[in-house]
């Protein structure tokens, strides 16, 4: 038998805690504990925040502001969350909408125009050489929603189309336009058509 | 119509798409506001008050189990003083048969009998 002093310098294996899927902590969030409310708060809004930010090109107080409509409008909806996509995945077609809404309460854009062919009446300066980050952020707001859902994000035409209430070829002649304007602010040119 | 093919992203502008960060820090402003508005609006219980309320629905069990047990027991020990002295549970014709009549009552042996026939039927 081992002499104690050798047990005692045994490698202890580190227990590591359990980890809790989205799924059980969309049911106990669903029963009201905030632990695990809190839980899946902090695993999938840097994604939310980030996305919210970039598709609308705001302030980081204005995507915040997108970031709490969303859970609000999400928590009540998650007893339809079937799992059928991922929760990330859900919670960020939520949070497009109210993304939307935002900008139709605020008046910063006119949802009903906003993926109109002619809707760029004030296209941005290409002058000086800009990052892709930058150059997503001055794109008009119907070519930045499509190009980072779908270039960013990577959803197809057909998610597009559905989540924006748009037609899919809509989508792709926006990608195609938000596509040509973002090179030309990356490589400084001057747009000609926009 | 356009399509993907016709304005194709180049291999520089794949990756810096790529690379663009997918995550945000959140800090705990953001979380704190969140929560407490779900709270306002009644969806989302405070874990705080929630371990308080289980307490104190513990101790409101408690105390109705202990105020139950002590009706029970108040409840056998009039009884059982009733089975001693000249109780309903006494049969009417051992008073009789003893030659005992119930200080109290003056009616009437039949009268008696008739009354505690129907306390009986009732109990």
């Amino acid at each position: 038998m081992a002499p104690a002093t050798e047990l005692q310098r045994a490698p202890l294996i580190p227990i590591q805690p359990a980890v809790t899927t989205d799924s059980a902590l969309i049911a106990a969030s669903i029963s009201g504990a905030e632990p695990a409310f809190r839980e899946l708060f902090r695993r999938h809004t840097p994604h939310l925040l980030q996305f919210v930010t970039r598709v609308l090109g705001a302030s980081r107080a204005d995507a915040e502001d997108v970031v709490q409509d969303t859970w609000l409008r999400a928590y009540p909806a998650l007893v339809t969350f079937r799992s059928e996509s991922s929760f990330s995945t859900w919670l960020c077609s939520v949070g497009l909408r109210a993304a939307l809404d935002s900008m139709r309460r605020g008046k910063r854009h006119d949802t009903d125009t906003l993926f109109d062919e002619d809707s760029w009446t004030n296209p941005p300066s290409t002058e000086d050489r800009v990052d892709i980050e930058t150059a997503i952020r001055r794109l008009a707001p119907g070519y930045r929603m499509v190009l980072v859902l779908h270039d960013v994000e990577g959803f197809t035409h057909e998610e597009i189309a559905l989540q924006l209430g748009i037609a899919p070829g809509t989508s792709k002649a926006q990608l195609f336009k938000a596509r040509r304007v973002m090179r030309a602010l990356l490589t400084g040119r001057e747009k000609n058509d926009a | 119509m356009h399509n993907d093919q016709e304005f194709e992203l180049t291999a520089e502008e794949r990756t810096a798409l790529a690379a663009l960060p997918r995550e945000m820090d959140t800090g705990d402003l953001l979380e704190e506001r969140v929560v407490r508005a779900l709270r306002d609006k009644g969806t989302l219980q405070d874990s705080r008050s929630r371990g308080n309320n289980t307490l104190s629905i513990a101790w409101k069990i408690a105390a109705a189990v202990t105020l139950f047990a002590g009706g029970v027991a108040t409840g056998r020990y009039a009884m059982a003083n009733d089975a001693t002295g000249s109780s309903i549970n006494a049969p009417a014709t051992r008073d009789r048969d003893v030659g005992v009549t119930p200080r109290t009552d003056t009616r009437p042996v039949n009268q008696r009998e008739t009354v505690v026939a129907e306390r009986e039927m009732w109990l």
